[in-house]
C-alpha cells in the first residue's frame, strides 16, 4: 500500500488537530484508548452528519458567490477597453495614428467612469450580496446575522450618491467580499477534497467495466486527483490506492468545511453585521424615542386621570356646596352660612388651580392637534397672537406636546421680557421637520445663556434631536426657530 | 328670565357622580330630566326620543375623550333648532366655542363645569339658553376680548362699558345685567347704547342678535 503514504497524514494528523476541542472535553476521565475511539468514530461518522453535509453545501455555494467579487476588476478593466474598442473600430485605420491621443482619452476617461461609478455602486452591490450570504448562512449553517441598517434616504440624486458614498455598512460589506477571498480558496479547497475524494471512492468499482482489456495491451494511466497531485493508475489493484486517497479525502473534506465555514461566519458577523456602534446607536436611539413617547403618554394619562378624577368630584362637591348654599337660606346660622360660603369658595377656587395644573401637564387641546392647541394658546396670551399652521401631516404625539410646550414658553417670555405689542407663531412642516417659528416685535436681547427658560428648551428640544435657534439682537426684535423631526 | 319655567331636560355626562349630582339640582329646581346618559350616541338617541327644550352635555365623553359632544351638539343644533344646547367644559377652548356659535348664537351655551357651583347663575343660564338665547362663560368673552384686534375700539370705553360688553357677549339680557352690576335697568340700557355707538354696531332688540354682532366684533 505504497500509494496510501501521502494520505496518511491528512487522515491521522487533521482530524485529531481539529476536533479535539469538544471530544477531548467530555472524554478526559476515561483511558486515553477509548477518547481514541470515540474520537476515531467522530472522524469516521463526520462526513455523513446533516451538519457536515450542510457545511460542505454552503462551502460549495460560497465558492462561486464568493468569487463574484472578481467580476469588479473585471467591470473597471473592461469597461474602457470596450470603449477604446468601439473608438478603434470607428476611427478609419488611415487616420488611427492621429486619432490615437483620442483613444489614449477615452480610455482614461472610461476608467475613471467606471472607477467612479463602481465608487458609487459598490456599496449597494455589496450590500445586496452581503444579504445573499447572510441568507445562506441562515438557511445552511442556522447562523442568523442581523443585517446592518437600512440606507439613508437622499433627496436626488446628489442626496443618493452622497448616502452610497458614506455608507458605512455598504463599505463593510465591501471590506468583506474582499476580505472573504482566501477563505473562498479555503471552501474551494473543501469542496474539492469532497468532490474528488468521492470520484476517488468510484475507481475500484468501474475498473473492470471498462479495463477488462487482453494481457499486453499498454494503456494510458488514468489520473486520481488527490491534494498531493496526481496519482496515475494504470492497474486495477492501483485502483485501491484511489480508493484509499478517496476515503481519506472524505474524512478530511467535512474538518476542512467546518473550518472555512467558522472563519467564513467569523468574517460575516464582523462585517456584514450591523456594527456594534451603529446597533448601540439605533438601540438607544429607539429607546430614546421610546422614552419621550412614555413620558408623553404618562402626563396625557395624568391629565385624564385628573380630568375624570379629581376634577369631576372637585366639581361636584362645588355644586353640592352651592345647592347647599341656596337651601341654607336667610334664616340659617350665621356661622354655618360662612362655613358653607367658605366651603364653596374653596372648592370653587381649588378647582381652578386644578385646572391651571391640568393644563400645564397636558393641554387638553392638543389631543384635537397643534394648530387648535396654539390657537387656544393664543387665545389665553396676554399680548396679541397671531398663529399660522400648516401641517399636513399630524407628528407624533411627543413632538407635538414639545413644540406645544416651545410655544407657550417662548409665549411667556415674549410677554414677561420683550415688551411687544405683537407675537407671531408659525408652524409649517417643511421636508420632513416641523419648524416653529415664535416672533415678537419686541426689544430683544434673549439670550439662553442668561437662563430665562431658553436653554431648558433647548434641552428639550434636543432630547429628540431637535434643534433651537435664537436671533434676538438687543433692540429687537426676537425671532426664535425650534426644527423638530415628525417623529421622536 | 326671572319667571320659574319648567324645562324639560337631556343629560349627557360620562362622570356618574357629576350626572347625578347635575340631575338633582335641576330637579331641585323645578326642572324635569328625562334623560340622563354617558355618550354622544346616547344623547342623540335621547333627544330624537324626547324633543327637550335644553340639553346640557359634557363635550369630552366615552370613547375618544376628545370632542364628541361638541359634535353631537353641532349636529343637534343642525336637526333640532329649538332644542337648546349648554356645553360644560372643564376647559375653555375658543376653537371649540367658535365651532359651537358657528354664525348662530340663538340656543346655545358654553360654560365652564365649576359654574354649575353658582346655582342661582347656572340656572339662569339654562333657562336663557333653552328659550333661544346664548350663554356664554366669562372666561371665553375674556379670551375674545384679549384676541380681539380692535384694541383701540375697546380702548375707547370707560372701564363701566366694558363691564357691560363682557356681559351683553355672555349671552346676558339688560335685566340680567342690570342685576349682576347691581344697577338699574335704565342704566344699563344707556351703557349699552353707549357702546354700540361706539362700536359702531347696529342697535338690536332681540338679545342674541346683539350678542352675535357683539362676538362677531370681537372675533373679527
Amino acid at each position: 500500500m505504497g500509494t496510501t503514504g501521502p494520505v496518511d497524514p491528512l487522515a491521522a494528523g487533521r482530524p485529531p488537530g481539529r476536533g479535539l476541542g469538544e471530544p477531548a472535553r467530555s472524554a478526559e476521565p476515561r483511558p486515553p484508548g477509548g477518547s481514541l475511539a470515540a474520537l476515531t468514530r467522530r472522524a469516521v461518522r463526520a462526513p455523513f452528519t446533516a451538519r457536515a453535509l450542510r457545511e460542505l453545501l454552503f462551502c460549495a455555494i460560497e465558492v462561486p458567490l464568493g468569487l463574484c467579487v472578481l467580476a469588479f476588476p473585471i467591470a473597471v478593466a473592461g469597461l474602457p477597453l470596450t470603449v477604446t474598442l468601439l473608438t478603434r473600430g470607428a476611427t478609419p485605420p488611415a487616420q488611427s495614428s492621429p486619432a490615437y491621443p483620442t483613444g489614449a482619452i477615452a480610455i482614461l476617461g472610461g476608467a475613471l467612469f467606471a472607477l467612479l461609478a463602481l465608487f458609487f455602486l459598490a456599496p449597494r452591490i455589496a450590500r445586496g450580496l452581503g444579504a445573499v450570504h447572510r441568507r445562506l448562512a441562515a438557511r445552511l449553517l442556522g447562523e442568523r446575522i442581523a443585517g446592518p441598517l437600512p440606507i439613508r434616504r437622499g433627496h436626488g440624486v446628489g442626496g443618493w450618491l452622497s448616502a452610497t458614498a458614506r455608507d458605512g455598512p455598504g463599505w463593510r460589506a465591501a471590506a468583506y467580499l474582499l476580505a472573504k477571498l482566501p477563505v473562498t480558496v479555503a471552501e474551494l479547497y473543501a469542496a474539492f477534497l469532497a468532490a474528488a475524494g468521492l470520484a476517488n471512492l468510484t475507481y475500484p468499482f468501474w475498473w473492470p467495466l471498462f479495463r477488462n482489456h487482453p494481457p499486453g495491451v499498454r494503456l494510458q494511466p488514468v489520473a486520481a486527483l488527490t491534494p498531493f497531485g496526481a496519482l496515475h493508475i494504470a492497474t486495477f489493484p492501483g485502483t485501491f490506492a484511489a480508493l484509499a486517497a478517496g476515503a481519506a479525502m472524505m474524512l478530511a473534506a467535512p474538518w476542512v468545511a467546518r473550518g472555512a465555514a467558522a472563519a467564513d461566519l467569523w468574517l460575516m458577523r464582523g462585517l456584514l453585521g450591523p456594527g456594534r456602534l451603529a446597533q448601540r446607536v439605533a438601540d438607544l436611539e429607539r429607546s430614546r424615542a421610546l422614552a419621550v413617547e412614555d413620558s408623553a403618554a404618562l402626563l396625557r394619562r395624568l391629565e385624564r386621570d385628573l380630568h375624570d378624577g379629581a376634577q369631576i368630584r372637585l366639581a361636584t362637591i362645588a355644586m353640592n356646596l352651592g345647592m347647599a348654599r341656596e337651601k341654607l337660606g336667610d334664616e340659617a346660622d350665621p356661622a354655618v352660612r360662612e362655613l358653607v360660603d367658605t366651603a364653596h369658595r374653596g372648592a370653587k377656587d381649588a378647582l381652578v388651580d386644578l385646572r391651571n395644573l391640568a393644563r400645564g401637564i397636558h393641554p387638553a387641546a392638543l389631543d384635537s392637534g397643534l394648530p387648535d392647541a396654539l390657537a387656544t394658546l393664543a387665545a389665553s396670551s396676554a399680548i396679541p397672537v397671531e398663529v399660522t399652521a400648516a401641517v399636513p401631516e399630524r407628528p407624533a404625539p411627543a413632538i407635538e406636546t414639545i413644540a406645544y410646550f416651545c410655544a407657550a414658553e417662548l409665549l411667556a417670555n415674549a410677554a414677561k421680557h420683550s415688551h411687544a405689542n405683537k407675537v407671531t407663531i408659525e408652524v409649517a412642516e417643511r421636508g420632513g421637520t416641523l419648524v416653529l417659528r415664535v416672533s415678537d416685535d419686541g426689544r430683544g436681547g434673549a439670550d439662553s445663556a442668561r437662563g430665562s427658560g431658553l436653554s431648558g428648551l433647548a434641552q428639550r428640544v434636543r432630547t429628540v434631536d431637535g434643534r433651537l435657534e435664537i436671533a434676538s439682537p438687543p433692540g429687537g426684535p426676537t425671532q426664535v426657530t425650534v426644527q423638530l423631526p415628525l417623529r421622536a | 328670565m326671572t319667571e320659574p319655567r319648567s324645562l324639560r331636560v337631556v343629560i349627557a355626562e360620562d362622570a356618574t357622580l357629576f350626572r347625578e349630582g347635575l340631575a338633582r339640582l335641576l330637579t331641585d329646581r323645578g326642572h324635569r330630566v328625562v334623560a340622563a346618559v354617558a355618550d354622544a350616541g346616547a344623547l342623540l338617541a335621547a333627544v330624537a326620543e324626547h324633543d327637550p327644550d335644553v340639553v346640557v352635555a359634557d363635550i369630552r365623553m366615552p370613547p375618544t375623550h376628545t370632542d364628541e359632544g361638541l359634535r353631537a351638539a353641532i349636529e343637534l343644533r343642525r336637526d333640532h333648532p329649538r332644542t337648546g344646547v349648554l356645553m360644560l367644559s372643564q376647559y375653555i377652548e375658543t376653537k371649540y366655542a367658535a365651532r359651537l356659535l358657528a354664525g348662530n348664537a340663538a340656543g346655545v351655551g358654553y360654560l365652564l363645569k365649576e359654574r354649575v357651583a353658582d346655582v342661582a347663575e347656572f340656572a339662569d343660564a339654562l333657562a336663557r339658553v333653552a328659550d333661544g338665547g346664548t350663554a356664554l362663560d366669562p372666561e371665553v368673552v375674556s379670551q375674545l376680548v384679549r384676541a380681539s384686534r380692535h384694541a383701540d375700539g375697546l380702548a375707547a370705553l370707560t372701564p363701566r362699558e366694558r363691564d357691560v360688553l363682557a356681559l351683553m357677549a355672555e349671552g346676558r339680557s339688560n335685566a340680567g345685567i342690570a342685576t349682576a352690576l347691581v344697577v338699574s335697568g335704565g342704566v344699563v340700557e344707556k351703557h349699552v347704547a353707549s357702546i354700540l355707538i361706539k362700536l359702531g354696531l347696529p342697535p338690536s332688540e332681540a338679545d342674541n342678535r346683539r350678542v352675535l354682532a357683539v362676538l362677531r366684533y370681537l372675533g373679527s
